[in-house]
């Protein structure tokens, strides 16, 4: 069931989920979301770039939505320790009536706009990942999703719920081919009291995928969660990242990391939002850009009424590495409390810095071997930061490094 | 020339920014020999550590400078560092992400041209931040990044101690450091100090000299060396300041 884009009127109508969710026949709470989504789908707009500022740089109508069509796709592969007792990894057409999938949609609603209307109305390839209070997982769950239909409106939806005490890492990883396609992928991740989740996504979509992908976490008391997602790949990559610190004494850190090449348009919106007192959050988004590629950095720090106490860091760092490359960094932080521990931010764009350069080479490092240092180091921290086990950072640092060479290649 | 001359700048001059600050500038370094070269602010002492090192912002618009008897002028920075000159920089760059143990490791290798087996490379560095008294998870901090003062002297030292230069600079290596730091480094100078080796200390005050005694003092004053003696013209300089010296100079 391929079919080019924008040839077509578009198949995204409420009849046509309805009809998706028959013949996917969804259980109770899926099917609740679906309705819900099928009837706010030509009700609900789509964000406007002049009225939602983090649309400012990536008009929706970009993504063409209209002209793919749902198409019942590829399940998820996992490769998760299921042995472990206390951890789950279900479909949500597996998960039943009772039990942590009631809390789906908690995190990102279905009604906040036409895309997340059209996310939920097409719902599929939902996962369900849940740790019982105290468990410790010792592994990364791993996640792969890839999707091959060209013409295809893919809507992965990954649930995080983790229980009280637990510690959960996972790895979710999305591919594509290198037809057109969209993908509008949902993360949500309840984390509970006390609990720590580490969560890192791979973007490798393919050359002609447009993406819009949202993430939220909501942290109960003392809990924390920690989020990496690096882009390598995908025509057009647009993330809004959000972590709502609703628990006192929880924290967030949210790392970004992307190496853009040829025309890719990459595209972060954070939102570090301190409801409770004594939270606190960390976040570092890096891109290296080069060929015609361009970056944008919206990120909101908020510390609303109550967030006394809050301390909140918020750092974007781009790299050119051509001179076609381009980026765009605009940190806000909104502050309602006069009582904040640390609120800073730091934003900056800007070819490799000669005096770094003179330095390194006088050292012994030719120009083109300081060049390729300070680029990996820039890349590095972010990875640092995240504290990932050992077999992940390589994975990652390989990812990187091929994608690096490709941009040589071009340049 | 010279033969016996490690480093041998003749009427050197360079600009900044489409201004010439060097005016002329004399001086040879023999192996074994410290110099120190003092002068008030603004008469060309960063200028002098940046050209000898190759820094693009500088412009060399006339004269020589020959190390073991190659010219220098036109030499990218690396291959000068590989040809064995050594710049501690005033104000060292912060390299986020990339620690000093693995910036080291590329510099040795590169300097050295070979690959230092990683074992090998791991002893001297620890026996090197013993004599420098670092810490040794000073090695796994990004380069430079968040160091005070003191730590950011002492880094550039410990990269000194592991290139093993033949001619080392090294530019106001005092200035920030408070009286046991600036001892600890000095100290450690000393030993790195051999007779195959130059040394040319930049400094505004004398207090670094009190800790590594040089043989020749050189006052740099607009962009030229106005005067040359011993050890004692450096007290002179403490005592009298550079007034003295510049008054003497422009009504010469």
């Amino acid at each position: 069931m391929s079919v080019a884009p924008s040839t077509v009127a578009s198949a995204l109508t409420p009849k046509a989920s309805r009809a998706l969710g028959d013949a996917l026949n969804d259980v109770p709470t899926v099917s609740a979301h679906r309705t819900q989504a099928a009837e706010a789908l030509n009700k609900s707009a789509m964000p406007s770039p002049s009225h939602d500022r983090p649309w400012k740089y990536v008009d929706p109508a970009a993504l063409e939505l209209d002209g793919f069509v749902p198409s019942l796709g590829t399940n998820p592969s996992t490769d998760n320790p299921t042995t472990i007792e206390g951890l789950s990894v279900t479909p949500f057409e597996e998960a039943g009536r009772e039990g942590a999938l009631g809390r789906l949609g908690k995190a990102v609603a279905v009604n906040s706009n036409r895309i997340s209307a059209l996310h939920y109305a097409f719902l599929q390839n939902g996962l369900l990942v849940e740790t019982k209070p105290n468990t410790e997982v010792p592994e990364p769950v791993r996640l792969t999703r890839e999707f091959n239909t060209a013409g295809a409106l893919v809507t992965p939806h990954t649930l995080i719920v983790a229980g009280d005490n637990s510690r959960l890492s996972i790895i979710e990883e999305y591919r594509s081919c290198d037809e057109p396609l969209a993908a509008l992928p949902v993360v949500e991740l309840l984390v509970g009291p006390g609990a720590v989740v580490h969560y890192t996504s791979l973007h490798h979509w393919g050359t002609k995928t447009r993406v819009f992908s949202e993430q939220r976490a909501i942290t109960e008391r003392d809990s924390a969660v920690r989020s990496l997602s690096l882009v390598t790949g995908g025509l057009l990559v647009k993330s809004h990242i959000a972590s709502s610190l609703e628990g006192r004494g929880s924290s967030s850190e949210l790392y970004g990391l992307s190496v853009g090449a040829s025309d890719e348009h990459i595209d972060f919106y954070t939102l570090q939002d301190h409801i409770a007192e004594d939270t606190r959050s960390d976040l570092l988004f890096k891109s290296a850009l080069g060929d015609r590629s361009r970056a944008v950095y919206y990120g909101v720090t908020k510390v609303g009424l109550e967030g006394r106490r809050s301390d909140a860091n918020q750092e974007n760092r781009n790299l050119l590495l051509s001179r076609s490359a381009k980026a765009d960094s605009d940190p806000v932080l909104e502050i309602l409390t006069n009582d904040v521990a640390r609120v800073s931010h730091g934003a900056t764009a800007g070819p490799v810095d000669e005096e770094e350069l003179f330095y390194i080479q006088s050292r012994g490092l030719t120009r083109e071997g300081a060049v390729e240092l300070l680029v990996r180091g820039f890349l590095g921290e972010p990875l640092d930061r995240s504290a990932l086990v050992e077999s992940v950072r390589q994975e990652l640092n390989a990812v990187i490094e091929a994608k690096l060479q490709a941009l040589g290649a071009e340049a | 020339m010279n033969e016996a001359s490690l480093l041998e700048i003749n009427a050197l001059h360079a600009d900044v920014a489409g201004k010439e600050i060097l005016k002329g500038l004399d001086l040879a370094v023999r192996p074994g020999e410290v110099h120190a070269i003092m002068g008030p602010n603004g008469s060309g002492k960063s200028t002098l550590a940046n050209t000898l090192m190759g820094n693009p912002r500088y412009a060399v618009t006339g004269g020589e400078i020959r190390f073991l008897g190659d010219e220098l002028i036109g030499m990218a920075p690396d291959e000068r560092a590989r040809r064995g000159l050594f710049l501690a920089f005033q104000y060292p760059v912060a390299v986020p992400g990339v620690t000093v143990v693995n910036f080291l490791r590329q510099a040795v290798n590169a300097v050295r041209g070979e690959e230092v087996p990683v074992r090998e490379f791991r002893e001297e560095l620890f026996a090197k931040m013993e004599l420098l008294k670092v810490d040794r998870d000073f090695a796994r901090r990004y380069l430079n990044d968040g160091f005070s003062g003191g730590e950011k002297k002492r880094a550039e030292m410990l990269q000194l101690a592991m290139l093993q230069p033949s001619m080392a600079v090294l530019d106001e290596t005092d200035s920030g450091l408070d009286i046991d730091a600036l001892r600890t480094v000095a100290d450690g100078v000393n030993a790195l100090m051999n007779q195959d080796m130059g040394l040319l200390l930049i400094t505004h005050y004398q207090r670094l000299l009190n800790y590594i005694k040089p043989q020749f003092v050189h006052v740099l004053i607009d962009g030229r060396i106005v005067r040359s003696g011993g050890p004692d013209l450096a007290e002179e300089l403490e005592a009298n300041g550079y007034d003295s010296i510049e008054t003497a100079v422009s009504s010469a």
